[in-house]
């Protein structure tokens, strides 16, 4: 059998962003032994790139904010399909969870009168997420890392997890490789937290980082976990597109706000073409009374590149779809072209809109205040993940945890921005907290976990030992990350979901035969090959819950259901593996709520 | 008019390893930038010789400079390579840009362009850079802050141990004990802090050690390479002159 090495922790934490660094800082500070291990490096985790603040109802702004309006603004949000215990803890714990960030060294902008200062955000009926500029989750990971070096707590970075190890039904450790030397290693663990983030990386156009290959997911799936609202996938209407290395970065709606348009390949605001029945009141007739609504006028109506982003975002596929995209498969967001309506246009963007002309300007060569933007859609969150216990965050599989992103129940249908690095501080705490007290719990000594060793190994190696003249990993990543952009993505539709089933089948066999050069040093064809595996069941289980779920609401739309239907309301759909093997869809009743969190929901309207 | 953007990359399998420089052309695009050119070579890793090689190795991740990840010596400056533009970066040679790669050399070579920073963190945690609080209790509002401290500690905090000070610095070697610009920098942050200042004079007794903040020779190329502007050669100084006044008072027995 290949070798290994051992590592030894009462708990282990896979994932360092915000989630995980705040679970391996709990579980130390109770007394477990932590272990982290994590694909990227310390402190470069996706957590980073979160511009827009983290949510807690301080009430620095507003002290009309609580965390009843909170929880009722996040369950309004989510069309009700949340925990609502876990979306009450949140709005309870989140204050809390901030001022302590503040305490370990965070940065935030202040008030006049030097208290963390709050701004506003869709969604929001307060002024609530604490900031530092537009690089808050850069301030978060710095804080949390700084934190974290300084508590004997084992980093291993640039380590993949490919197999959880059980026993009893438990979890006892995990098998993995460091990416470096692709060196084994086993870790052995009594409880385990999923911090891994998100599922981006199976569409094409994301604005996740590379990591988000659906790790935690999958490995929590094949241990037997229950995933949960796995159909609902956040996209943001205009990510940009071009040069390649940039692709899927967001481009803040802020840019429409100030007057930027859309239009297509013919030169065309397409956004007028289609403005639903329900917002026809509230939408500008034409593109004068636009324009002088975001210049301020109040008796003028939105123009409509500021419907609502599900909207904007289908607007933008059919025109791509349709075949008048841009070179690059977007469409232009032009907002150089106000120069015809003020003087000094180009001065005025760049005060407007600073972090956006300087986005343009480093990554891709690009003057906005001069040229159009190319923007598509681009795939941002995942509200579905593991299904969790709202205390604990333990998910049906004792000794295994999860929190943040690669867990269910916060977000219901649809997340509200800034609730994600309040969700990563409040359930990461509790992650660890239970994380840690499940293992010292725990008595006696590692089960043996040979065989289980032994298999993921092989299994590990065997791509190397395929006919060399086949498929490529890379190739097999890209046609799946392809097909589920166009056919599972922000528009679904019955027939093409069936497709993408049988697509997904093909895909698999693909990936099952996809030969790996070389050895295991650094072997970038070799990490693609290990995640494909996580990304094709991932894939699986957003394909089947979107088919399961026969009406729009939140982020999944479908074309053959636009409507809600009041039925859906009542369920969350859960996969998990059954015993045969195959993924097996259960609508699960969403949890009630208690006669409190409907009085609070009726009191906040 | 059919422009190639050619790439110069230092190939190295690992520290000790021979070392060889292979020559990749990529086409010309526009608004190319490293990334998304060596994104081009990893599809089709063949030098200019015709060789099918190994792509190179290299890291990134968040691509929109925040996360310090994909920090390279590029034409004999350190920086981002998500950020460096071909058109900028560049060496136009008739129709052909020329762009060399390299690692930093300061740290340890893990293979091509990619190193080990495990040293920044051993720094920070050396000179003590996060406030000894610990446990889940209601703290309640931090104390109000003087705006000027508020200011530097802000341009402080946006240090994201990318290395590119550390590659800078002619100080910070191999051969010497200096402990380098960035870790100094997260000294003061830290010093600045109403609860973290408890450990000031832990951190200055590490920083007026042998490796300190003397070891700088005030060549001041480290806030030239930070991406993020943060006032390095002010935290030196500053540092410094703390370290100044920690040990004087340390002679008239006013400090533990």
């Amino acid at each position: 059998m290949a070798s290994y090495k051992t590592l030894e922790f009462d708990v282990l934490v896979i994932g360092a962003g915000g989630a995980g660094l705040r679970a391996a800082i709990e579980a130390s500070a109770a007394g477990a032994k932590v272990g982290v291990v994590s694909k990227s490096l310390l402190g470069k985790a996706h957590t980073v790139m979160a511009e827009g603040g983290v949510a807690a109802s301080i009430g620095n702004v507003d002290d009309r904010d609580n965390w009843r309006v909170h929880f009722s603004d996040t369950m309004r949000g989510g069309q009700y399909l949340n925990n609502p215990r876990m979306a009450e803890i949140h709005a309870k714990e989140a204050p809390a969870r901030v001022l302590e960030l503040e305490a370990w060294g965070a940065l935030f902008d202040r008030t006049k009168d030097g208290r963390i200062l709050q701004r506003n955000f869709g969604g929001h009926k307060f002024p609530r997420l604490a900031h530092v500029g537009d690089r808050t989750g850069l301030e978060m990971i710095r804080t949390l890392q700084d934190h974290a070096i300084h508590k004997q707590i084992d980093f291993h970075m640039e380590c993949t997890v490919v197999t959880l190890l059980k026993h009893d039904g438990r979890v006892t450790g995990a098998f993995g490789y460091y990416r470096e030397h692709g060196q084994f290693v086993v870790i052995r663990a009594n409880a385990i937290v999923l911090a891994t983030g998100g599922i981006g990386k199976s569409f094409s156009i994301t604005s996740n980082s590379w990591e988000y290959t659906a790790d935690g997911h999958a490995l929590a799936y094949r241990a037997g976990a229950d995933l949960m609202d796995m159909e609902f996938v956040q996209f943001h209407p205009t990510g940009m597109v071009w040069p390649p290395s940039v692709r899927g970065i967001l481009v803040t709606e802020g840019v429409r706000g100030e007057g930027g348009v859309l239009r297509n390949s013919q030169g065309k605001r397409f956004m007028f073409d289609d403005i639903p029945d329900l917002y026809k009141n509230q939408t500008a007739k034409d593109e004068e009374e636009g324009w002088r609504y975001v210049t301020g006028d109040k008796d003028a109506n939105r123009p409509p590149e500021l419907l609502t982003r599900d909207h904007v975002a289908r607007c933008i596929n059919r025109e791509v779809k349709e075949g008048r995209g841009s070179p690059h498969g977007g469409v232009y967001l032009d907002i150089a072209w106000i120069k015809e309506k003020i003087p000094n246009a180009q001065e005025h963007i760049k005060k407007k809109l600073p972090s956006m002309y300087h986005q343009f300007k480093e990554l891709a060569g690009v003057d906005i205040t001069t040229e159009a933007m190319e923007v598509g859609p681009t795939c941002h969150y995942v509200m579905g993940g593991v299904r969790v216990d709202a205390e604990t965050q333990m998910s049906t599989v004792p000794g295994l945890f999860a929190a943040g992103e690669c867990a269910a129940g916060l977000h219901g249908a649809n997340r509200l921005g800034g609730n994600s690095l309040s969700d990563l501080l409040v359930f990461g705490k509790r992650a660890g907290e239970h994380a840690a007290a499940f293992a010292l719990g725990q008595t006696g000594p590692f089960p043996d976990a040979n065989a289980q060793v032994a298999d993921a190994a092989a299994w590990a190696e065997e791509p190397f030992a395929r006919d060399q003249n086949g498929d490529n990993p890379f190739r097999v990543q890209h046609d799946l990350q392809a097909m589920m952009h166009a056919k599972v993505g922000i528009v679904r539709i019955d027939s093409e979901m069936r497709e993408a089933l049988d697509d997904l089948k093909s895909l698999g066999e693909r990936s099952l035969a996809a030969p790996v050069s070389g050895n295991r040093d650094f072997n970038p064809g070799w990490h693609t090959a290990m995640d494909m595996r996580n990304m094709l069941t991932v894939a699986e289980a957003v394909t089947l819950a979107a088919v399961e779920r026969q009406e729009s609401r939140g982020a999944h739309f479908r074309d053959d259901f636009p409507a809600k239907d009041p039925e859906a309301a009542k369920f969350n759909i859960v996969l998990r593996q059954g015993s045969d093997g195959a993924m097996q869809v259960v609508r699960t009743p969403v949890v009630a709520r208690t006669d409190e969190q409907d009085a609070v929901i009726k009191e906040m309207g | 008019m059919a422009k190639t953007i050619r790439f110069r990359i230092k190939r190295q399998a690992g520290k000790g390893a021979p070392v060889r420089w292979d020559v990749f052309d990529v086409p010309y695009q526009d608004n190319a930038n490293v990334i998304s050119c060596l994104m081009e070579v990893r599809k089709n890793p063949v030098t200019t010789d015709g060789a099918a090689v190994e792509p190179p190795a290299w890291e990134a991740a968040c691509l929109e400079e925040v996360c310090g990840t994909c920090t390279m010596v590029i034409n004999g400056r350190v920086r981002q390579a998500c950020t460096a533009l071909v058109d900028e970066v560049g060496v136009q040679k008739g129709d052909v840009i020329e762009i060399s790669l390299e690692p930093m050399t300061k740290f340890p070579l893990v293979r091509d362009l990619i190193v080990d920073r495990a040293k920044m963190f051993e720094s920070l945690i050396q000179v003590k850079a996060w406030v000894p609080i610990d446990g889940s209790y209601d703290l309640g509002m931090a104390p109000a802050q003087d705006d000027e401290v508020r200011k530097l500690r802000y341009e402080l905090s946006r240090c994201m141990t990318c290395g590119c000070c550390m590659e800078a610095c002619p100080q910070y070697s191999d051969k010497s004990s200096f402990i380098g610009p960035a870790p100094i920098g997260q000294a003061l942050l830290f010093n600045l802090h109403p609860v973290g200042q408890t450990l000031q004079g832990e951190r200055l007794e590490t920083l007026s050690d042998e490796g300190g903040v003397t070891g700088c020779g005030n060549a001041q190329n480290c806030v030239k390479v930070c991406p993020n502007g943060v006032p390095l050669t002010q935290s030196i100084a500053e540092i410094n002159r703390q370290t100044t006044v920690h040990k004087f008072k340390k002679w008239f027995g006013l400090t533990a």
